[in-house]
């Protein structure tokens, strides 16, 4: 147990530490990376917490996420490389207290709610994979459909945003013109 | 074991801050989307915790997990595809200029 506070603890830490270093560098590839360390540091989080099958996953699909993240940061942006300390931020002072805000509610919920006695055991690995294979395959079955249903549909959406807009109408004037 | 709950939701709490303020303070696209993600990380750990701490029988919990990383998932897809198509339209993909949706 006291293996599991400080391990969630410590991973907490990094996740909060390369959380707040995505805003505070200005090399938007460092921002991409640190965004990636503090994903990895959740992933790290929930094997600490037992969920190995969430963890690994989390690894994995932000691994990937944030490497295209880092592609298109460098694609996109004006300054990738931060040489030039340009300040892409505003309304600072607003975001500052709606941040604080929000976590200190959050926070203040966690500390005075009465959560009950905590669970000491789970099961292994193994039987925690069988299980939510179970829960996916049966009583969640609709849900986890309609993911898929939603990751498609959203993969052709946004080929379609992202594909350049012909303007059919002046085309067909040029070949009748021809 | 319940000190270890309250470690996790103060973790999850201020990683949902940290991601407000960035969702709100930066001026680019993928800037925003990467406050987003962090408040998304954010409810992601206060669902393990729940699971792990309150209701480790119920997998329904891992459930809603999943849901969220899909979720994740998505919200990347369609903002990159919105930032090539403004990019491509406007040549930046800085939002202070993205007023022209303005009534």
């Amino acid at each position: 147990m006291v293996a599991q506070a400080f391990f969630v603890g410590v991973f907490g830490l990094a996740a909060i530490g390369f959380g707040v270093a995505v805003f505070r560098t200005a090399s938007m590839v460092r921002s991409a990376l640190a965004l990636l360390f503090s994903q990895a540091a959740v992933g790290c989080m929930f094997l600490a917490m037992q969920a190995e099958f969430l963890g690994v996953l989390q690894i994995m699909m932000m691994a990937t996420e944030m490497s295209i993240m880092a592609i298109f940061m460098v694609m996109f942006m004006m300054d990738p490389g931060g040489l030039g300390g340009m300040d892409m931020s505003h309304q600072k002072r607003f975001s500052i207290g709606a941040g604080v805000s929000a976590a200190v509610v959050a926070i203040a919920v966690a500390l005075l709610s009465d959560w009950g006695p905590a669970a000491e055991q789970v099961v292994d690995a193994e039987a925690q994979t069988r299980a939510l294979g179970m829960e996916l395959l049966g009583r969640s079955m609709m849900i986890f459909e309609t993911a898929g249903i939603t990751i498609l549909t959203a993969m052709i959406a946004a080929t379609a945003v992202a594909i350049p807009v012909q303007n059919l109408s002046s085309k067909d004037d040029k070949e009748a013109s021809e | 074991m319940t000190m270890i709950l309250i470690l996790a939701l103060v973790t999850g709490a201020i990683l949902f801050g940290i991601g407000v303020y960035g969702a709100l303070s930066q001026t680019n696209l993928v800037m925003i989307m990467m406050g987003v993600e962090l408040m998304l990380a954010g409810a992601m750990v206060n669902l393990v915790a729940f699971w792990r701490f309150l209701h480790p029988e119920a997998y329904s919990g891992q459930m809603f997990v999943l849901v969220v990383m899909t979720v994740m998932a998505l919200e990347m897809a369609v903002g990159f595809g919105v930032a090539i198509a403004r990019f491509r339209a406007k040549g930046s993909v800085e939002m202070e200029e993205a007023e022209d949706l303005k009534g």
